[in-house]
């Protein structure tokens, strides 16, 4: 939805002439082909980084492709831009033997643009060729060359290119002039390999024989259990600016001075300002009108650039034209608050991305920009691109991380708020009133907040007909007639909403012989369990921690009595807390439950009893209720 | 079958009373006041949006260089009316370019956002800053751009010409979107020198309020008249998707429209495409075409090798269609035209388009003496052809051939097709076969030969921890079949599709899974398993019970809405199977099981039923779900609603044992 950093896709790999071009699928050692799509054969990527600013990369990869589900890989996709082009590039695929097919020709090369689906425009293109083979295994090969005239970041390498994929050889080798300065940062046992060529210097990193690691459920992904580098410049020129990426202080000053005198405003803003605050009595009350005014007026356009991709348009502009992308709307609400005498600061972030490391200060660890201002009791973050969020709100994908903060003297890591799991609540009531024939009327109210209000939030945005639409598709209750609904966000300025829906049923008692059944949980039920796994490989966590409340009361239909009530069940565990509540009387049964869970990341090893945790919760859920009826 | 006849009404009124038209002046910048009121109104009335007018113009230009060029003019004015309209201020043109000089121009662009401010009306225009040119390929070139200062009740407007070099077809006119539209109008000038086909479509009707003769000039020195024709639709409400359908845009009211022939002065009328045996015979002639199955030197050199002296013509046919699918694999794009000029190339690359494919079929089937035509049809997301001689509404082509007078067609696409069987988004109920030789044409019924077909097996003894073991048995057949074996071969291994298939089914614990008939299209896919299911049987105080359609039980209802607007379209027929025999201990008792029902649509063409049986300890459970038709009106969807009603209802009944004390 909105970033801040033009995406530089690396992957370049070096071609050695000698390199030997025997791709019989044979060959390839038995334990690669376990469980594995396919196998990078060979993969060599090299580069020159020949002065500030300048640099050439060499790729050749040769990927098997063992059976359908690998097809995807069989593509050439390369990004380039304004600061960068693609040339000489080979293409080749071989059958199972190893025996040449075909050579593509440079007219079978897709040359076409990229831009992201939040963006108006952007300079990114790609060269793009899909290899196609009837027959499996065959094995595909391509190799181009890389140039650069502005570089803000080096190629990263990966050993393991992702699930179910082996790797049979892969080298990355990053050559320096003298005098020029990289860092890097790599996974713990990673072996660097330095030597001296004349004035140069090389570093390189490789791997042989890695079988593949399979794709496991709730994982949170390789970077923790497989080899990978990352290198950076320390000095960078792009498009005609200059900075370093030293550390996040004067990171932090090059984002500062791109900005400089890049928040001047109009007179007749100013004036508008003035004029929107003068009844205000805190500093708060302005944040919170300014960032009304800010949402009511403005709308997000994304459009990236060159240095566009990081200095933003001038507030000035943006007071004209009333639209922008994170870094104008961000920089033209600390604009409008320096305006109301209020000091605030650009925040670089990572949205939905892993938090900045406070070590190793480079390029692509953000994509966005919001707003941090800085208040005496506490402090305010502000998501300038959202027309709804309520005030301070900024979303699960902003929270909880490490970020950069811009200041006059330059950058410095702050973290974001956390929500934690009671922040993201859902507290339900429902009341079911059956009437004599069976027919059940059901009113549910329920309350969202934070995370789970993000969730819902959507709802309040649509049409009452599409209201109605999702309702019937989403509820989930056996012959459900919705009867009636309101979604109602009460004070805008808090990320809560509720939920009131009533609908009619004569579905919620299933028969059996002359019993009859009642699912107590109406409508948040664990549906499935996931598998155990032996010998689990990657770390896993929930996507975020939450707490869900559930009460409902049903008034029985005269004449029908509890013939079995369910005994309450409480469950606790450090994935979580679960508990549920059968109560009886007179022809009212009351169901409550409530359930936690925490947002920790976890190790392999605890898997198994977090599918137990889970399978206990799924085995409470579906708990019945025996009703009788009188004859 | 002619299914637009079913719900289309094709077709246009004329009239000439058009109240909005009269009174209304559409010129750019000039907002009468009352428009900053517009409210939306019924069921649209919380519209995020409404286009206040939408009106184009269509007209021809003539230079020495390039000839005649047609001149699409549009003017769009748009009220916002919540922030989920803001998406309208920004506009997108797609502009094509030919590999030679035909190329498509666009030719100013006036854009403004109005607001009401105070009671006075602000301007703000487009800004330089604020247009953009993306050259998405070679081709196609996207002019974007991007309005200033809009609000919540902004009014926004749009006015630009293109100039095309492709007069074949002309930029058509659809009267209907997702917001409300007030007034639509589309008006065609059409000099006399050119005749165009109009396709109308949609499920309501366009008017035409104009149709007269006027004069036309497109050069100083060169004029004639023209035929002005004007089509207006009023009040139109949003229109919004339904699922089950082919395609939206099969419903939205529009015009196409497609040249038929040019008469110039001094010149014979030329026909382009007016008539079905003239565009058979420019396809006959035509080098990625007709010609491209004549190149007969693979096809010589590769049938002896193929047929090895089959003579049988079903015999040699599959044999030819097993041989392409299996050396030819799709690359996901599809066509009426081969994209080289002779097959021997396409079975070296060994890739190639639908219509490479297609065609190396028929050419091969030819070769052979078979009677095969090539069948163009239009894919169901390209919406229904409208019947009449019109080329540019076909988007794919298919292999026809004819054996014991009998139609079979075939589509060797995907390795993993039956004989006979066509892609589910061929299935749009009909496709025109071009005979090469005689030069004619026939449209032929493309209704499917197989279903979608599963039928389960289960085979389980209950035990006193409420523990079921036994066996499953699942075959597969037709479309169901054609997409388990595309999972099952997409995904990585066995074992992962065995988690993936094990994924919603909690409690199953399965050993010995055995996949038959994988490779061997013609027969059922059959996978058997023995299986521990926990989990499903449950205990009351001395009550114990479960669904008997465990994991097969249809939950939800696939028909959850109150209102249905358009058809339902399966596209093929759906079968569902599903028997259950369960032994249980000694001393459980059942007292006394569910009712066996049957539940039918009217006309037969829905069935469910259910039966419960038992014996001694043993019990039965039957469910039968038959979907024999593929296509319900709207009105029958209601039926289907109802039928489903009962699915649900009744595959959840329990079966209730009494524990002896």
């Amino acid at each position: 939805m909105k970033k801040l950093i033009v995406s530089l896709f690396f992957a370049g790999l070096w071609f050695q002439s000698k390199a030997q071009n025997n791709y019989d699928v044979s060959k390839i050692p038995e334990a690669l082909t376990k469980n594995a799509v396919a196998v990078i054969r060979n993969e060599e990527l090299f580069f020159d980084f020949k002065g500030v600013g300048s640099g050439e990369e060499e790729y050749k990869v040769a990927i098997t492709i063992l059976n359908k589900a690998g097809d995807d890989l069989a593509e050439m996709a390369e990004v380039y831009d304004k600061f960068s082009s693609i040339n000489n590039i080979k293409a080749t695929i071989y059958d199972a033997a190893g025996k040449k097919i075909k050579d593509y020709k440079s007219a079978d090369i897709k040359d076409q643009s990229l831009i992201s689906d939040f963006s108006i425009f952007e300079d990114n293109r790609l060269k793009i060729l899909k290899f196609y083979h009837i027959n499996y295994p065959y094995t595909i090969e391509y190799s181009y060359s890389r140039n650069y005239k502005g570089i803000l970041n080096f190629p990263s390498w990966h050993a393991i290119k992702g699930y179910n994929i082996a790797t049979e050889k892969s080298t990355y080798t990053f050559q320096k002039n003298a005098g020029l300065n990289v860092k890097y940062l790599s996974s713990a046992n990673l072996k660097i390999d330095s030597t001296k060529i004349g004035d140069k210097t090389q570093y390189k990193w490789t791997c042989n024989n890695l079988p593949v690691i399979e794709r496991e459920p709730y994982s949170i992904g390789l970077d923790n259990i497989t080899d990978w580098v990352k290198v950076s410049p320390t000095q960078f020129e792009y498009d005609n600016t200059t900075g370093s990426f030293d550390n996040w202080k004067n990171f932090g000053a090059w984002i500062y001075k791109l900005n400089e005198n890049g928040n001047v405003l109009p007179v007749t803003t100013k004036a508008l300002v003035q004029n929107l605050i003068k009844d205000a009595k805190t500093q708060k009350d302005k944040v919170s009108i300014l960032y009304h005014h800010l949402q009511q007026n403005t709308r997000y356009v994304s459009v990236q650039l060159g240095i566009g991709g990081f200095k933003p348009i001038l507030a000035e502009k943006v007071a004209q034209v009333n639209y922008g992308d994170c870094k104008a709307l961000s920089n033209y609400m600390k604009a409008l608050l320096f305006e109301a005498g209020i000091k605030s600061n650009l925040i670089v972030i990572g949205n939905g991305m892993p938090s900045m490391n406070p070590k190793y200060s480079s390029m692509g660890q953000a994509n966005h920009m919001i707003l941090c201002v800085p208040l005496e009791k506490d402090t305010t973050f502000l998501e300038c691109t959202s027309q709804y969020n309520p005030m301070g709100f900024i979303g699960y994908d902003n929270a909880d991380r490490n970020v950069l903060m811009i200041t006059e003297d330059g950058g410095k890591i702050i973290h974001t708020p956390a929500y934690n799991a009671k922040d993201n609540f859902q507290n339900r009531k429902t009341k079911i009133n059956f009437k004599d024939d069976g027919v059940a009327e059901i009113g549910i109210k329920s309350i969202y907040g934070n995370a789970q209000f993000e969730d819902n939030m959507s709802m309040l945005l649509i049409e009452p007909v599409e209201q109605r639409k999702k309702i019937n598709e989403d509820n989930g209750i056996p012959g459900a007639e919705l009867i009636a609904f309101k979604f109602e966000q009460a004070d805008k300025t808090l990320p809560i909403m509720t939920e009131d829906i009533s609908f009619k049923s004569n579905q919620l008692l299933t028969k059996g012989a002359d019993k009859i059944f009642l699912t107590l949980n109406l409508m948040n039920r664990k549906e499935s369990v996931p598998a155990k796994i032996e010998n689990r490989k990657t770390y896993f966590a929930v996507g975020f921690g939450y707490q869900d409340d559930d009460e409902i009361t049903y008034n029985l239909p005269k004449g029908y009595a509890v013939e079995f009530l369910p005994k309450d069940i409480s469950i606790t565990s450090e994935f979580g807390t679960y508990t549920a509540k059968f109560v009886a009387k007179d022809n009212l049964i009351t169901y409550s439950r409530t359930q936690v869970m925490n947002a920790k990341k976890f190790p392999p090893e605890k898997y198994n009893e977090f599918v137990d945790f889970n399978k206990k919760i799924f085995q409470a859920d579906k708990q019945k209720a025996v009703l009788t009826k009188a004859p | 079958m002619k299914i637009k006849t079913l719900f289309l009404l094709v077709g246009i009124t004329v009239s000439h009373l058009f109240s909005y038209a009269q009174k209304k002046e559409f010129k750019f910048g000039k907002i009468a006041p009352e428009e900053f009121q517009t409210k939306a109104t019924g069921k649209d009335s919380a519209a995020a949006a409404i286009k206040l007018f939408d009106i184009g113009n269509c007209y021809f230009e003539y230079s020495e260089n390039t000839g005649f060029k047609y001149v699409y003019q549009r003017h769009i004015r748009y009220k916002v009316l919540t922030k989920a309209g803001y998406d309208l201020a920004n506009y997108k043109i797609g502009l094509y370019k030919s590999s030679g000089s035909s190329k498509e121009d666009l030719n100013g662009m006036e854009a403004a956002t109005y607001n009401m401010v105070d009671g006075k009306m602000v301007i703000s225009k487009i800004t330089k800053d604020a247009k953009f040119t993306e050259e998405f390929n070679k081709n196609y070139t996207y002019k974007k751009f991007t309005l200033p200062n809009v609000k919540e009740g902004s009014i926004l407007e749009f006015k630009y010409t293109i100039k095309s070099d492709f007069i074949f077809t002309l930029r058509g006119w659809s009267f209907q979107s997702d917001i409300p539209t007030l007034y639509s109008e589309y008006n065609v000038k059409i000099p006399e020198y050119f005749m165009y086909k109009t396709n109308f479509g949609g499920y309501i009707q366009v008017n035409r309020t104009k149709h007269e003769t006027i004069n036309a000039t497109y050069v100083p020195s060169i004029s004639s008249t023209a035929t002005h024709d004007q089509y207006v639709l009023e009040n139109v409400p949003a229109l919004k998707d339904e699922a089950f359908i082919t395609t939206i845009d099969d419903y939205i009211p529009s015009i196409e429209f497609e040249l038929q022939g040019t008469r110039f002065p001094n010149e014979m009328y030329k026909d382009f495409n007016g008539t079905w045996p003239k565009i058979v015979k420019e396809l006959a002639d035509d080098e990625n075409f007709g010609l491209f199955i004549n190149k007969n030197s693979y096809a010589k050199s590769v049938l002896p090798t193929i047929l090895k002296g089959e003579k049988d013509t079903l015999a040699m046919t599959k044999l030819i269609y097993d041989y392409v699918k299996s050396n030819i694999k799709w690359n996901e794009e599809r066509g009426r035209y081969a994209s080289g000029t002779n097959p021997k190339l396409v079975f070296e690359k060994k890739a190639g388009s639908s219509a490479d494919i297609n065609l190396c079929l028929v050419s091969l089937l030819r070769e052979a003496q078979i009677d095969a035509h090539p069948l163009l049809v239009s894919t169901r997301d390209n919406g229904i052809h409208p019947g009449y001689p019109m080329i540019s509404k076909f988007n794919n082509v298919l292999a026809h051939v004819v054996i014991a007078n009998k139609n079979v067609l075939l589509d060797a696409t995907d390795k993993d097709m039956q004989f006979g069987m066509i892609a589910f988004d061929n299935l749009n109920h009909e496709g025109l076969s071009i005979d090469l030789k005689s030069i004619q044409s026939a449209w032929i019924a493309t209704e499917p030969t197989f279903a979608s077909e599963k039928i389960f097996n289960y085979s389980l003894a209950l035990d006193k921890e409420n523990k079921l073991t036994g066996t499953i048995t699942q075959y597969t057949k037709g479309y169901a079949a054609l997409k388990l074996r595309d999972k099952y071969r997409t995904t990585n291994n066995e074992t992962e599709f065995l988690k993936d298939f094990k994924k919603d089914k909690t409690g199953l614990e399965l050993t010995n899974y055995k996949m038959g008939n994988l490779d061997n299209l013609d027969e059922l896919l059959t996978e058997t398993m023995n299986v521990v299911i926990e989990d499903n049987v449950e205990e009351a105080g001395n009550l114990v019970y479960f669904t008997p359609l465990l994991f097969e039980k249809t939950k939800e209802n696939p028909f959850k809405h109150e209102e249905r607007l358009f058809p339902v379209d399966f596209a093929y027929p759906i079968k569902e199977n599903y028997r259950i025999t369960v032994s249980f201990p000694e001393d459980y008792e059942v007292e006394k099981l569910p009712k066996s029902n049957l539940y039918k649509i009217p006309d037969n063409s829905g069935t469910f039923s259910i039966t419960f049986f038992s014996q001694g300890k043993t019990l039965m459970v039957k469910s039968v779900i038959d979907i024999n038709k593929t296509f319900y009106t709207p009105e029958e969807y209601f039926n289907l609603k109802e039928l489903f009603k009962a699915i649900v209802e009744k595959q959840a009944e329990q079966i209730v044992f009494k524990k002896k004390a």
